[in-house]
């Protein structure tokens, strides 16, 4: 339908506003769960909705939407054109899944009106920032993104919940002030809002005055999606989030920081020369996340800092620019957004049933939840990239891609990488499901179905994009042809009735 | 002139946010640093003798009220910026009230529980 | 197949052949091991059970081996990196803000190398 792009940002907001309605007047009335049920079908609806866009933009075609009527550069377009149908459709599952999850996990929790209304102005926040076409449209929905994820990562009130949020909140802060001054330069150089008039202006302009607004695009994204040396508040606030909004987290919100910097950095400033910076600090990125995550106590934080080590794969094949390096740095972050939503649900599937996320208190759970444990052995070899599982495809295409491009000392440190990858997760394993077992633990029940069903689907998801790579390809080529060639987006919005 | 004063605020909250060691001064140097961010946007905006981009009767007669307006989008830009600062504001002194209750202290050298 | 083996560059990857291979040679694996146990039921008495440790009396949480010497010899490879990286991570949040604006003139300084 025409109106699907706008509808999908608008019904997350009306959902936020209807939360706290449905909330009080099911307690009025009675009905025990009747929130939960409300937010699964809204949940249920907008992926409806984002799919409903499929057909159309798989074929080539970039969907528009004018706000008001008004003609771009005048008004506010949406445009959603490969990469931001992929992008949606990953944010939209995740979202499903995490709401799913947290029916059972949030249970024991207070407030639970406020939660579900921040969840949606986060999923909303989201949505607006992947289906826009105006950098000023992106600049507010990611503000709404991350303030309220500084809210949620201190939604249980204790003292380590306060600590992560006030640090996330004012790195955040500091960063998306960066951007905010990026477009005010950039409003100055080119003199428009929209991203598509943006590309035609900043073609006459020379590449020496963009050099200030640039860095600062790349400063102020970089810390969203944990960049080194800008990725330090990432591990405490991962640490402190409840489970079910690390998963989110972790699956969503970095997925839409790097679709924003790709929109930024390769589509409007058509900067592929920075390529190589990207990659530098990718391989930084990854080493430094593996090395510290080998030395963790905390399942969570070392969690967190997997998820570091794995952003520095996708930058290193974006950076690489060939045509395989952007297949295999999307395909990863597809596979990523699966595998880490999943690590993070089971680690909340731990916390739930055993109380603590600390290693050395635990041990031997292998004999009371053996589900549980056999889905994190799965997630552990799909992350290092052990073969039939997914990671392998992603990672061996982005290990060819830096041989392809004339850089073997990117794979050589990309493949121990992948070794140490392994030894920190087998660490992990060991230490909670196999060895022996405390006493004050031999009362510990299997995970509740309802949680255990969205694991079980990634899990399946991961075995299947792993046995059929090549529909994960498929998935993602039309994504990676709208990075290197932008006319058709640029025609379809400036040009469109 | 503008900006000239732009820039040092923004200096002076940078300056601000990375040597003070209270949470409330860090606040305020967050908020100085995005008071200069949209006077820098204001100041970008403007046009010598321009007139308020109000489209108002007398005012859309020759030369034209395109060539003697103030151009009002950066404005536009610095109001939703100021009220999604109002919002950070909240809830950082929020945050800060709670951080008082548990730690006793708004020293942020105490606030290293957390590490590694 | 063939069309993987193009998409992967060189060597041959067919990744349905290969699980069913993993399976198939897992499932040969695991007849071997089925094989080879025991008939007879082992029962052995209470004293076999525990820990020996010289004669001396041992507590539980003694012997419970922490998660912190699982793969210590890796770290102990990387024993130069550390040195530098640990301390870096402490739960500061004016460290935090001085490695952000390093990072900024890091990304400033190579943008400028790589594009003016």
């Amino acid at each position: 339908m025409t109106h699907a792009p706008i509808l999908a940002i608008v019904l997350m907001v009306f959902g936020a506003f209807l939360t706290p309605v449905v909330g009080i007047s099911a307690r009025k009335l009675g009905l025990k769960r009747a929130r939960e049920y409300f937010v699964i079908a809204l949940m249920l609806a907008e992926l409806a909705l984002v799919l409903s866009m499929f057909k159309q933009v798989w074929g080539g075609q970039v969907l528009t939407y004018k706000l008001g009527g008004w003609q771009p550069p005048w008004g506010i377009a949406l445009a959603v054109d490969g990469l931001n149908m992929f992008v949606a459709m990953v944010v939209a599952g995740m979202g499903l899944l995490v709401a799913v999850y947290s029916y059972v996990y949030m249970e024991r929790d207070t407030g639970l009106d406020q939660f579900y209304t921040l969840f949606f102005l986060t999923m909303g926040g989201m949505m607006g920032v992947t289906l826009t076409g105006d950098i000023f449209n992106l600049y507010v929905f990611f503000e709404i993104m991350c303030i309220s994820s500084y809210a949620l990562v201190a939604f249980r009130r204790k003292w380590d919940s306060i600590e992560a949020g006030l640090k996330y909140m004012i790195v955040s802060s500091f960063g998306t002030s960066f951007i905010l001054l990026g477009i005010a330069f950039l409003y100055g150089q080119a003199g428009s809002l929209n991203i598509a008039d943006l590309i035609q202006k900043l073609e006459g302009i020379s590449s020496s005055n963009l050099i200030v607004p640039l860095s600062l695009f790349v400063a102020g994204f970089g810390i969203k999606i944990a960049m080194v040396p800008l990725h330090m508040w990432m591990p405490d606030a991962y640490q402190a989030a409840p489970s079910a909004m690390a998963a989110l987290f972790s699956g969503a919100t970095a997925t839409v920081g790097i679709y924003a910097m790709i929109r930024v950095v390769y589509i409007l400033f058509g900067a592929f020369a920075i390529g190589i910076t990207f990659a530098t600090l990718g391989l930084v990125t990854m080493v430094l996340g593996a090395l510290m995550a080998l030395a963790q106590r905390d399942l969570k934080r070392l969690l967190a800092y997997s998820g570091i080590s794995q952003i520095g794969y996708i930058l290193l094949g974006i950076g690489l620019g060939t045509v395989l390096g952007v297949q295999g740095g999307l395909f990863h972050l597809f596979n990523n957004a699966i595998y880490k939503t999943m690590l993070f649900m089971i680690a909340g599937a731990i916390v739930y049933r055993v109380g603590t996320s600390d290693m050395d208190q635990l041990g031997g759970l292998w004999k009371n939840m053996p589900v549980t444990g056999t889905l994190f052995a799965v997630g552990a070899l799909a992350i290092s990239g052990v073969p039939p599982f997914n990671g392998f495809a992603s990672k061996w295409t982005i290990y060819v891609a830096g041989i392809e491009a004339g850089r073997p000392v990117f794979t050589i440190i990309a493949l121990i990488t992948s070794a140490l990858t392994l030894a920190y997760f087998l660490k992990a394993l060991n230490s909670i499901f196999l060895g022996q077992r405390p006493k004050h633990l031999s009362d510990v029940k299997e995970t509740p179905l309802p949680m255990m069903f969205p694991i079980m689907l990634l899990a399946v998801l991961c075995v299947v994009f792993g046995v059929l790579p090549q529909l994960g390809i498929d998935l993602v080529r039309p994504a990676q042809e709208a990075v290197m060639n932008s006319s058709g987006y640029i025609s379809a919005v400036l040009g469109g009735a | 002139m503008n900006y000239i004063i732009a820039m040092l605020l923004i200096t002076l909250g940078f300056y601000c946010l990375l040597i003070k060691r209270n949470l409330i001064k860090l606040i305020i140097g967050l908020s100085v640093m995005t008071d200069g961010i949209h006077l820098f946007l204001i100041s970008m905006g403007y046009r010598e003798g321009g007139i308020a981009p109000i489209a108002f009767g007398e005012w859309l007669k020759p030369p034209g009220f395109a060539a003697r307006a103030v151009d009002p989008i950066p404005q536009a830009l610095v109001l939703t910026s100021i009220v999604i600062n109002i919002c950070i504001l909240a809830l950082a002194l929020s945050l800060t009230i709670f951080a008082y209750r548990h730690y006793g202290t708004t020293n942020l050298s105490k606030l290293k529980r957390l590490k590694e | 197949m063939a069309a993987e083996s193009v998409l992967f560059g060189r060597g041959f990857w067919g990744p349905i052949i290969a699980t069913a291979a993993m399976l198939l040679i897992a499932a040969v694996g695991g007849l071997i091991l089925l094989g080879g146990r025991r008939i007879t039921k082992v029962k052995p008495s209470a004293g076999k059970l525990k820990t020996y440790a010289c004669g001396e009396e041992l507590e539980a949480s003694d012997i419970h081996a922490d998660s912190e010497q699982f793969f210590s010899p890796i770290r102990r490879v990387f024993k130069p990196f550390y040195r530098y990286i640990r301390p870096a991570h402490s739960g500061d949040l004016s460290n935090y803000l001085f490695w952000v604006v390093v990072g900024l003139i890091i990304i400033l300084i190579s943008i400028a190398a790589a594009m003016g």
